[in-house]
């Protein structure tokens, strides 16, 4: 093992390329991950918020808020089962903002929800008419607590009273207002989107009586009676279109990523071992063991790949932190970080693996033998 | 040449591993470039099959159909424009459907014209153009001629919608990746307002807008973009490449498009130097015996070629059946450009990165065959 560091600390160019490919892949599969991560987070955040046990929406709706209308008495019919307290109306209209101070043209699209019942990091209690909390991620573009927001063609104003954090909502940032406020500014600006009084699209439920995900979601549905179709939360945003084909189309890049990955580290160490055949020899015939040899190329490969992966999370740190907000979707979380670097050293130690035949295949008498 | 073949032959699992690393990687360059073709082609493959030259948009729209409606007095703002041959209001929509045969309902977008010449389809592939209100042309990934498709009016008690008769089929005809019909702009009001009753009107999301004789696409855009704020003109394919999410697709792909084209060449030139490095003895030893250093150059070339070749003929052979594939609703196709432009590229990339170890073979000394420095 020791001779194995040795080895690394004073030929370190020897091993310069390889660490180079693994870096390139390392990033590759952080870059990879982090879109998937940052397109998820950006469709599905106003959903994680809900605080609720079941999202319920128009049947036929497929999950989409757009297309879901709920009239009072289906509300009613699902207040019935929870408690009319446990139950929140949802709305939601993807509109443009105009900002003061900015050209005419130059407008950020946003997603004006109305509520009832606050999502997380919101106070209970909702907005005035005509007050929103913004997400966060609208800070970017100059917006603070007090800003006024004209929405749309018809240049509905609403104040910025706070900001709620991770709420995006289909890649846009959001608008958090009341029902009321919803209500208008969608029939301000879309007249054929407009809808009457009590209608919603979507009724947030929470449940006090510990019934879990199915059980809930079926008695909502049951007490709807064919009008609704209801989700839990995870539901909610799996039924969302294209997440699941998103979520498998990466995860197969991905994991051919890590093939190529464990094909690298499997010539390169190969190679290596090929290259060192007498050495191994001669270190076999003054004691050495098979395993004690093998381990060091492990360990060789499990350094290679650990620098590789330091290297490739600075390097994913920085694109986070250069990438202009808006311009990619792309997000480093821990769990990503973790989870890639976890892949690589799978992969540096299968590959690795494929070097462990010729290992054990050295004959000790070819160091005196003048095999070579 | 012989050597270089010889050579291989006898180390096919050495060879063979770099053969198969080029392969996967070729693999799935190949493939994701099918994806992000099909990804753009079914985001906005209807806005490039529909027939209108320039289309107009509120600027509050945001370049998206469904974002953007045009209100009266935008429209009149609009059509005072100069430069105006013929003008037509394009209605869209996403609608829950039932397809008749098939079981439960789906999504589908409606695109409506007022006039099939200003946002109805340019061609069809199978069938025939709509005639008549009730008949559609629909995107040939989802729908076959005959298709009947109901629109059904959600969260409306007792509400029922219209039917749409598939009449024709365009390829690549799409819109935001879901199944798509052309149908004229009565079809389209009928379908918005079964499906929202308490719609106050139903207006145009979009304005059709054909360029006067003797005048351009690009004057007439300028010219339209000049009368309002509020109406953003943009050509075909502007339209289409300005749509949100396309670039960013682009963008994040040619990320991904610039790490694997990296990894690429760095595999071959490690192997090839580490290899060269092993081989440095013979290498040493068949100079001192008179082969000359450009044939030896030559042989690592040839061998360069035939592995890197050998990977992108693999790696062709793999994507070729997925090509014939969907990845849910986006259809992937085998592209004949991408695979000869990948394969120059990829094979130019792997014998520059093979310069390095050619270097090492010209500077091999012969003379160190008689010191035995060559095998150091």
């Amino acid at each position: 093992m020791r001779l194995a560091l040795r080895e690394l600390r004073r030929r370190p160019n020897r091993f310069a390329v390889a660490t180079v490919i693994l870096t390139l892949i390392a990033l590759l599969l952080m870059f990879l991950g982090g879109l998937l991560d940052g397109l998820e987070a950006g469709s599905t955040g106003a959903l994680r918020r809900q605080p609720a046990d079941a999202l319920v929406f128009a049947d036929g709706a497929e999950g989409s808020l757009v297309r879901s209308r709920l009239s009072s008495e289906v509300r009613d019919a699902v207040a019935e089962v929870v408690g009319d307290d446990r139950v929140g109306g949802l709305g939601s209209v993807q509109l443009g903002a105009r900002l003061d101070g900015r050209e005419p043209r130059d407008l950020v699209p946003v997603v004006l929800f109305g509520y009832e019942l606050a999502p997380d990091g919101l106070p209970e209690g909702g907005p005035a008419a005509g007050e929103v909390y913004a997400d966060t991620s609208l800070e970017a573009e100059g917006v603070e607590q007090g800003t006024v927001l004209r929405l749309g063609p018809a240049r509905s104003k609403v104040r910025v009273v706070g900001f709620i954090d991770d709420a995006r909502y289909s890649g846009q940032a959001s608008l958090w207002g009341s029902i009321d406020t919803w209500r208008a500014v969608l029939g301000d600006n879309r007249p054929s989107a407009r809808v009457g009084e009590g209608t919603v699209q979507a009724l947030v439920v929470r449940d006090d009586a510990g019934r879990g995900g199915a059980e809930l979601v079926e008695a909502l549905d049951a007490a709807g009676d064919g009008a609704t179709e209801s989700f839990t939360v995870d539901g909610a945003i799996d039924a969302l279109p294209g997440l699941a084909q998103q979520r498998t189309t990466f995860g197969q890049i991905i994991g051919v990523t890590v093939v190529i990955a464990i094909v690298v580290v499997a010539l390169f160490f190969a190679l290596l071992t090929v290259e060192r055949t007498g050495l191994y020899g001669v270190l076999k015939a003054l004691g050495a063991g098979s395993g004690s040899l093998f381990a060091g190329v492990l360990l060789q490969a499990v350094v290679v790949t650990a620098v590789a992966s330091a290297v490739g999370i600075a390097a994913s740190l920085l694109l986070d932190a250069v990438i202009p907000a808006g311009s990619l979707p792309f997000t480093v979380t821990p769990a990503r970080l973790v989870s890639s670097v976890a892949a690589l050293l799978v992969a540096a130690i299968a590959g690795v693996a494929f070097s462990l035949r010729r290992v054990l295949r050295v004959d000790p008498a070819s160091a005196i033998g003048g095999a070579q | 040449m012989s050597l270089a073949l010889r050579e291989m032959r006898r180390a096919k699992a050495r060879f063979g591993l770099l053969i198969a690393a080029i392969a996967l990687l070729v693999f799935l360059i190949l493939t994701q470039q099918a994806i992000q073709d099909g990804l753009v082609t079914s985001f906005v493959g209807a806005i490039r099959q529909q027939t209108a030259p320039v289309l107009v948009y509120s600027t509050d729209g945001q370049r998206t159909f469904q974002g953007s409606v045009i209100p009266p007095p935008l429209q009149e703002q609009i059509l005072s424009a100069e430069g105006i041959g013929a003008s037509g209001g394009i209605g869209q929509g996403t609608f829950t459907v039932s397809v008749s045969g098939r079981a439960g309902t789906e999504d589908a977008v409606l695109i409506g014209a007022e006039d099939p010449a200003l946002g109805g389809v340019g061609r069809v592939d199978e069938g025939r153009l709509p005639a008549a209100e009730g008949e559609a042309v629909g995107s040939a990934a989802d729908f076959a001629v005959g298709d009947r498709v109901r629109i059904v009016p959600v969260g409306v008690p007792g509400g029922e919608g219209p039917e749409i008769e598939v009449v024709g089929l365009a390829e690549d005809a799409q819109l935001q990746v879901t199944p798509t019909l052309f149908t004229t702009w009565e079809t389209f009001e009928g379908a918005a307002r079964a499906a929202n009753p308490d719609a106050e009107a139903v207006l145009p999301n979009v304005i059709g807008l054909a360029p006067a004789e003797g005048v351009s696409a690009d004057e007439l855009v300028e010219a339209v973009n000049a009368v309002s704020d509020d109406a953003d003109a943009l050509t075909r394919a502007e339209a289409a490449d300005e749509t949100p999410g396309v670039a960013q697709v682009q963008q994040s792909f040619r990320v991904i498009f610039l790490l694997y084209g990296l990894v690429v060449p760095l595999v071959t030139g490690l192997f090839f130097l580490i290899v060269v490095f092993q081989k440095s003895a013979a290498l040493t030893l068949l100079r001192a015996v008179g082969v000359e250093a450009a044939t030896l150059v030559r042989s690592l070339l040839v061998q360069v070629l035939l592995v890197v070749g050998g990977g992108l003929l693999v790696g062709t052979a793999l994507y070729f059946p997925l090509s014939q594939m969907e990845v849910g609703s986006i259809a992937l196709r085998f592209d004949v450009a991408a695979v000869a432009v990948w394969s120059a590229l990829l094979l130019g990339l792997g014998l520059i990165s093979a310069l390095v170890a050619a270097r090492r073979v010209l500077a091999i000394d012969p003379i160190e065959a008689t010191t035995g420095g060559g095998a150091r």
